[in-house]
């Protein structure tokens, strides 16, 4: 019980640092619709095929977790509330806590730009709850690696572009399972019953990487 | 967690004995590539088949590069876990060489597999990169140790460049498996054994393995020797920087 609730205090003190701040939401939201409207103009009026959309989609929302996602615990460094986090608080309550942050948010963020996708991009959406289980899955397994890794990056003393490159090639699975599942609800040939083993990656995914982090996480939290 | 010992225990190396493997391995591997480049017409002769010709060859290099890099990966994985449960700093010195060869013959091998199917399968076109299971798997695994050593050079204090670089290893080393179940699913191999090619125990002729087997053996030795020789360097190396530090 104690721990659950200091968990979910975690999540609620960044909540509502970041509703007084607004940094990530205001920072992600024009990214994420930056990001689209340059493939907007790429591909402009030229037909693309329902695989290449779920291409740029994912690729999309993999940048915008690379950079909105990261900071969850470069702030608490650079405002030295770490070790007053550490004495509150264990390795896993933090970890659970910031997971269900990124969580969140990577959701909100998610849904919009897969809303502005859809609508600017002319896309024809023919399994709506497939394509929003893959949504939740996806955004689930992105959340529980970026989580530990933005917790790595934050013990770095030079951080520059060091998310990406560290989190781009561990993705390359989820990756693969979310697009392959995306076309399939953007009227690819298999429908659900195709779905099927991309959704259990993601689900399975997800299970690994979160629960490889709650056993690693102290290491990185902990001097 | 215990804390770094900053004192590197050197690892226990019998002399006579080292040299003695050495020797093997270096015997052994002159072998294997007179065995490889044998065009004797008697020894060894390999069968001709057409379009593959005298590239099968390419068959003892190749493959062992994989062999090899999987086993190495395996020996950074657990050195990167022994670190974090006893925080010796060997461990550490360990797993980054392991990944450093890991590395070296990750490249080889996409080197002679990319080359290989350039000069054979798709002979005639300008293709090099055929997106490929296997392919595409070794060239992630050569990226996310790309991304340890970016990682290692942006933390400045020892102790904690090792325990967080081991972190990232295991951390990595958990996803690479979901790659087997998935890439196999979107993309065709070129490779024995996948989507109605058959399998290697079917087309490998008998003269072939011959050379193969004891070639996989051999490249796995060298990998050794130079994994083992490059750790004590390494703690060498160590060792003299630690002595021109100044003592406050």
């Amino acid at each position: 019980m104690v721990w659950l609730h200091s968990a979910l205090a975690v999540l609620v003190k960044d909540m509502k640092l970041e509703l007084r701040s607004r940094y990530a939401l205001n920072v992600l939201m024009v990214f994420v619709l930056s990001a689209l409207l340059v493939v907007l103009i790429a591909v402009g009026r030229e037909d693309i095929s329902a695989q290449a959309q779920a291409g740029l989609l994912w690729i999309v929302i993999l940048f915008a977790a690379a950079v909105g996602l990261g900071r969850s615990f470069v702030t608490e460094e650079e405002q030295g509330t770490v070790l007053l986090l550490r004495l509150h608080t264990t390795g896993s309550m933090v970890y659970a806590g910031k997971l269900l942050f990124n969580f969140v948010v990577g959701l909100g963020v998610n849904a919009l730009s897969l809303g502005v996708f859809v609508l600017l991009l002319n896309v024809e959406v023919t399994l709506p709850w497939l394509l929003m289980l893959t949504l939740c899955l996806g955004t689930l397994g992105l959340a529980g690696a970026t989580t530990i890794l933005a917790a790595i990056i934050a013990r770095t003393t030079r951080r520059g572009p060091l998310l990406p490159v560290l989190l781009f090639p561990l993705l390359m699975p989820l990756l693969l399972s979310a697009i392959d599942a995306t076309h399939q609800s953007l009227g690819g040939p298999g429908g659900w019953e195709a779905s099927l083993n991309p959704l259990l990656a993601l689900f399975a995914f997800a299970g690994v990487v979160i629960t490889t982090s709650v056993l690693l996480f102290d290491y990185v939290w902990n001097d | 967690m215990e804390r770094l010992s900053m004192e590197i225990a050197s690892p226990r190396v019998r002399v006579p004995k080292y040299r003695v493997i050495r020797l093997v391995v270096v015997i052994w591997m002159t072998v294997v590539i007179l065995g490889a480049f044998s065009f004797g017409g008697w020894v060894l002769a390999i069968p001709r088949i057409e379009m593959l010709e005298h590239t099968a060859r390419n068959l003892y290099f190749h493959v062992p590069m994989w062999f090899t890099m999987m086993a190495i990966t395996l020996v950074s994985a657990y050195h990167s876990l022994r670190l974090l449960q006893t925080g010796q700093a060997i461990r550490d010195i360990r797993a980054r060489t392991a990944a450093l060869l890991a590395v070296v013959f990750g490249l080889l091998g996409l080197a002679t597999g990319s080359t290989w199917a350039h000069y054979t399968w798709y002979e005639g076109t300008n293709i090099w990169w055929n997106f490929d299971p296997k392919q595409s798997m070794a060239a992630i695994q050569v990226l996310i140790y790309g991304a340890y050593f970016a990682l290692r050079t942006a933390l400045d204090d020892p102790e904690k460049r090792a325990r967080i670089a081991a972190v990232y290893n295991l951390f990595a080393f958990v996803t690479v498996p979901f790659l087997l179940y998935v890439l196999p699913r979107q993309m065709e191999s070129l490779h024995p054994g996948a989507e109605g090619n058959p399998a290697f125990s079917e087309i490998t002729d008998p003269i072939m393995r011959i050379v193969f087997y004891p070639a996989i053996v051999g490249f796995i030795g060298l990998c050794w020797l130079l994994y083992t020789q490059r750790v004590r360097a390494r703690v060498i190396e160590e060792r003299i920087e630690a002595l021109h530090q100044p003592i406050l």
